[in-house]
């Protein structure tokens, strides 16, 4: 019976322990549970007569019970011993855990105490010797010979008890199970408690009733404090309503703490923060690299050679540290430099306090200032499609008609030429003989009539374009009735005269020193003429109807440059070598001063609105003034790295350019907003080459087209090319 | 069925199964049943196949080059890659339409002149009107024949027309000029003379106030119209019987009587006015509409009785020459300051985009015609001294005259099947043949 009992037990435990701390062993533990089960199921079974029995016998006198099983038993006594075992003994070793030992070892209500003592270690590991364990003695407790298979088989066949056989394997022994365990085993797996005496259904005493229950413990009246408002709390109430009226308490909401923060503070931030003198850490130095083992691969020490190159070095290039090889670490010498470094520390302390620098971090990309696309703002010229051919020698000069029908154009050969636009056909030529300086058309449509300075000379010529009656007007105009030999005469220096000139059909205006060059007035009657060399007399305004010539009455400070009239108003600019001036000519004062900061001018344009002004210069620049703004320039383009000849406005398109002696001209979008707040927009737009090389000359003048978005530019190699859209 | 053959050798090509069809007359039509071809044959390779198929029914058959349409689209590229190209399967029966190809068989004797020809009109059959910078007029019969000397202007010639050819003995044609006015002449086509004769104006039109650049006749003949760099387009009557244009041209012919006593001066009827710039080309298809082209980059239709502008394509370049022709009439072909020539569809609702842009010239286009018949058919001439003809279906040009030595002033179709041309070289160039339908 105790080993049955036993059984029950284990079966109990192992239950148990498959919850508790083996997971991963869990499966094996059902397994073998279930196997256990399986067994006593196939008993039961094998015994249905004898549990019907048994079921009958429950509740009858055990002694009779364990009589009739310790007959049985005794019966199959002699079968017992060795052929059942060894099947038992099978099944077990073959899928049972041999941990089983260590977990009857914490049993505590075993009866017998266990005779091994390996404690609760895996069995497994005895599995390979001769012994299970040790006695309480110390002793070696030996393994019992094995049943085969086949003989446990066969004692399983022969022998009927033999399913009552279990075997241990914690002490290596064969453990029956008596008739009282299988029982209590069969209840077990009923689900029922497993001794038959204990009762489930008695009757309950209910202990904690008695009869006077409904009366209180205490019969004491209830104290007065427990419904008298409480004065003092009543106090603190006020006290609290007005505190918070009188804003002594205030409900801020809680301040929420970062969920998360750095462990160990931003160094950076947190010295900040302090308010006194801020600690600041030296620079860490750069983690030591494999060059600096004592040992490193070969591929870092440099050879002999590198290591001769280095001393050709600069001290500051040269590598401070030459990687050298050392078998050993005790081989390794005293640092040689040792205190030099530490001297250099010193000093550095010393010498070099450390100051903290900010540093600002912006993307370089976001600093460049946003133009528009120049898809956006075209049209502009960029593809020369035409080429005007004819010149000889490098063209001078160009000037466009009013209407765009027509150039003009000068040339170092002695000619000035008429040219239709459209075709490029040359339609007139008018031959001097000596250098065409300068080109200009009368910017009135109806009056067709070109002003060209060819050394001391300006003549004015008529073009021949037009219907009779402009032409009859423009011969009227050109007709000089008494020609004003000058004023003084017998002072050959100070002269002017007007002309006739039969040859060519239109006025002669001779002056006394070269003329550079020659500007309209936007009403078509009066002139400017430059003389660079003509000192008080160098600038001349000249008045074509009367045929009457004055002196620009401003001292000049400086060798002119050009002079040109204000598009809209009455004013006059003069540019000299370094500054422009602005004269309004109705009150004859000088209104402004540009200075422009070049090494010198070389030319000058007036934007069409009259405000800005572009002006060129031998270096190479162009400034972009804007008389609203500044007396200095708003913005300066070094864009040609040789001289600029010439600059120029478009008349209604957002353009200007620039030519130079590099034989390229820029052409740039340049938008003047008409609220005086927003600056003058300016973006280059093309490159526009073409021209050759001609005398170390390049492209001489660029004008554009009065109507269309078109360049044209004349070349030092005698061509005009036209630029289009 | 030779070359075909011969392409049979090689076993691993791909090929296609092709039905050749053709709107062209009996002689030229092929069986219409469907053959495999190979893929990768080009439109010489198929023009041999179609040769050959004609050769095969006819002995007498004489090789003679076509061109192929594949939906409507040219072939001009190898079958195969064009194919590709277009998205077209090649798993069914191809259709391939194929018409002649349009070559130059002749080039004519260069018409001299004494200077740059800039102005051409050949829509009357019988002879050619050019307009000349010697500020002559000449009227050529055939090429290097000329008939009439158009002499009285004082500027150069910019742009000529023929205003009504109905009659044989009176033709009138009418020339603008630089010298701000047009003139209208008459003269005999029939009359035959040994030395071209001389001719002066019946009638000259004075009212611009600047060169004149483009003038256009009324399809009835009755009426002109004229561009001019004064930015406005005048309506003149061209008959003499007008009353407006007696009264003035009486009181003229009082003042002028000693000197020109058979010229009429006659005043523009109406003006209108609406572009900025240089009015560069006109066009005068219909009663009430007249095109016109402007170097203020737009191109505008005018309806005569309002004087009005009705719509308004701008293009963003300069333009020099404007036509209108094609499909129902109505595709607007202009060409300007760059080297594209564009082809707008107004009737095309919400845009002013081209729907056609052709791209192989050079430099700028100086004139651009409409073939009078056929619908897809433009020639265009521009200052690379190239003559190109162009058909709508293909983006390629069809054939390209490089017979000119300097840029191309002027271009046009003269008896459906030649080209005339006139440039910076003082010739007038006929090529003849050009079989377009």
């Amino acid at each position: 019976m105790g080993a049955s009992k036993k059984e029950s037990v284990e079966v109990d435990k192992k239950k148990k322990n498959s919850k508790k701390n083996q997971p991963p062993k869990k499966e094996k533990h059902d397994t073998e549970e279930s196997v256990l089960a399986q067994k006593l199921e196939d008993t039961a079974t094998d015994y249905k007569e004898l549990s019907a029995d048994d079921d009958s016998e429950d509740y009858k006198s055990v002694g009779e019970s364990e009589a009739g099983d310790g007959e049985s038993s005794g019966d199959e006594g002699i079968h017992n011993t060795g052929s059942s075992e060894g099947l038992a003994i099978d099944g077990h070793s073959e899928d049972s855990e041999p941990d089983q030992g260590a977990e009857e070892s914490d049993s505590s209500e075993d009866e017998v105490a266990p005779r091994n003592t390996v404690g609760d270690v895996p069995l497994e590991w005895y599995r390979d010797e001769k012994h299970i364990g040790y006695d309480i003695a110390g002793k070696k407790i030996k393994k019992k010979e094995r049943q085969d298979k086949l003989d446990s088989f066969l004692a399983n066949i022969d022998d009927s008890k033999n399913w009552r056989k279990i075997y241990d394997d914690y002490n290596d022994e064969e453990v029956e199970l008596t008739k009282e365990e299988t029982k209590l085993v069969r209840r077990m797996l009923k689900g029922k408690a497993p001794h038959a005496d204990f009762d489930p259904y008695v009757p309950y005493v209910d202990w904690f009733k008695w009869e006077d229950a409904k009366h209180p413990l205490s019969n004491a009246p209830e104290p007065k404090s427990r419904f008298i408002p409480s004065k003092w709390e009543a106090k603190k109430v006020l006290g609290l309503v007005r505190a918070i009226r009188k804003g002594y308490i205030k409900f801020d909401k809680p301040k929420e703490e970062p969920r998360f923060y750095m462990l160990w503070g931003d160094d950076a931030s947190s010295s900040e923060k302090t308010g006194h003198l801020s600690y600041i850490p030296a620079p860490k130095p750069n983690l030591p690299g494999h060059e600096e083992s004592y040992n490193p691969s070969l591929e870092y020490i440099p050879t002999q050679e590198e290591i001769n190159s280095y001393q050709l070095m600069d001290e500051e290039d040269r590598p401070k540290f030459i990687p050298k090889r050392f078998t050993s670490l005790r081989s390794i010498p005293a640092y040689e430099n040792a205190v030099k470094d530490s001297f250099e520390r010193c000093l550095d302390l010393y010498l070099c306090p450390r100051i903290r620098k900010k540093r600002i971090n912006i993307d370089p990309e976001s600093l460049k200032p946003k133009l528009p696309s120049r898809k956006d703002l075209r049209p502009y010229p960029a593809t020369c499609y035409l080429e005007y051919r004819g010149h000889t020698d490098a063209v001078m000069s160009i000037s466009t008609e009013a209407s765009g029908q027509w150039i003009a154009s000068g040339s170092s050969d002695g000619t000035v030429r008429l040219w239709e636009v459209e075709t490029c056909r040359c339609i007139k030529v008018w031959e001097f003989g000596e250098i065409v300086q300068y080109v200009a058309w009368n910017p009135l449509p109806e009056l067709p009539i070109l002003a060209v300075t060819v050394g001391q000379d300006v003549f004015l010529l008529n073009s021949g374009l037009g219907n009779e009656e402009i032409q009859r007007k423009v011969k009227e105009l050109l007709q000089v009735e008494t020609p004003t030999a000058p004023v003084d005469s017998g002072n050959k220096v100070s002269g002017w005269s007007w002309l006739q000139d039969d040859e060519h059909e239109g006025i002669r205006l001779r002056h006394f020193k070269a003329v550079y060059s020659v500007e309209w007035h936007r009403k078509g009657d009066y002139f400017s003429t430059v003389m660079p060399a003509g000192d008080s007399k160098a600038i001349l305004i000249h008045q074509l109807s009367k045929k009457f010539t004055q002196r620009h009455p401003f001292k000049l400070h400086g060798l002119p440059v050009s002079a040109v009239f204000h598009p809209t108003r009455s004013i006059f600019f003069v540019s000299t070598k370094k500054n422009v001036r602005v004269y309004d000519l109705l009150k004859q004062k000088l209104i402004k001063k540009l200075e422009t900061g070049l090494r010198e001018v070389s030319s000058i344009s007036i934007h069409p609105a009259g405000d800005n002004v572009i002006v060129g210069s031998r270096d190479g620049k162009l400034c972009w003034f804007d008389m609203d703004l500044s007396s200095k320039p708003y913005k300066v383009l070094k864009c040609h790295p040789k001289d600029i000849t010439n600059v120029a406005f478009h008349r209604s398109y957002p353009l200007f350019a620039s030519c130079s002696d590099d034989c390229t001209a820029y052409v740039f979008h340049g938008t003047v907003y008409s609220d005086l707040n927003q600056n003058p927009l300016i973006v280059p737009l093309e490159i526009l080459r073409g021209h050759a090389i001609s005398n170390g000359r390049g492209v001489l003048d660029c004008k554009f087209h009065p109507r269309q978005p078109w360049l044209f530019t004349a070349g030092a190699d005698s061509l005009i090319k036209l630029y289009c859209h | 069925m030779g070359t075909a053959m011969d392409m049979d050798g090689d076993v691993e090509e791909r090929r296609v199964q092709v039905r050749f069809i053709t709107k062209l007359k009996p002689p030229f039509k092929v069986p219409n049943t469907s053959i495999a071809i190979p893929a990768n044959l080009t439109r010489l390779g198929l023009s041999t196949i179609v040769n050959s198929l004609l050769k095969a029914a006819d002995d007498e058959w004489e090789s003679q080059p076509f061109d192929f349409l594949i939906d409507g689209e040219l072939v001009r590229l190898p079958l195969e890659q064009f194919l590709l190209a277009k998205g077209i399967s090649a798993e069914k029966v191809l259709e391939i339409e194929y018409t002649r190809a349009v070559v130059l068989k002749k080039e004519d004797e260069p018409s001299l002149h004494d200077d740059w020809v800039s102005a051409v009109d050949g829509s009357c059959p019988r002879f050619i009107l050019t307009g000349c910078y010697d500020n002559l007029g000449r009227v050529w019969k055939a090429a290097g024949e000329c008939t009439h000397i158009l002499e009285g202007h004082g500027g150069a010639i910019t742009s000529v027309s023929v205003v009504n050819s109905e009659g044989t003995d009176s033709v009138t044609v009418a020339t603008a000029s630089k010298d701000e006015t047009l003139r209208l002449w008459k003269f005999d086509t029939e009359e035959h003379l040994d030395q071209p004769s001389k001719i002066r104006a019946f009638k000259i039109l004075r009212g611009h106030n600047a060169s004149v650049q483009s003038v256009a006749a009324e399809a009835s003949g009755s009426m002109i119209c004229s561009g001019s760099w004064d930015c406005t387009i005048n309506l003149w009557r061209t008959n003499k019987s007008d009353t407006e244009g007696d009264l003035v041209s009486i009181k003229k012919r009082k003042v002028k009587n000693k000197a020109e006593e058979s010229q009429l001066e006659g005043e523009a009827l109406s003006t209108l006015v609406g572009h900025t710039q240089c009015v560069s080309s006109v066009y005068w298809p219909e009663r009430n509409t007249i095109y016109s082209a402007s170097w203020d980059h737009s191109v505008r239709r005018w309806d005569v009785e309002m004087g009005k502008d009705l719509s308004n394509i701008f293009c963003g370049k300069a333009l020099h020459c404007l036509h209108v022709g094609g499909e129902g009439s109505a595709l607007i072909a202009a060409g300007g300051s760059d080297p594209i020539l564009r082809v707008w569809d107004p009737r095309k609702p919400g845009t002013s985009a081209p729907i056609y842009q052709f791209s192989s010239h050079n430099s700028w286009i100086s004139a651009c015609k409409w073939h009078s018949e056929s619908l897809f058919h433009l020639l265009s001439a521009s200052y690379d001294g190239k003559l190109m003809l162009w058909d709508l279906r293909t983006v390629w040009p069809l054939a390209i005259i490089d017979s000119h030595e300097d840029k191309v002033l002027c271009a046009d179709w003269w008896k459906g099947d030649s080209v005339i041309s006139g440039g910076v070289d003082s010739k007038l160039r006929i090529s003849s043949g050009v079989s377009v339908l």
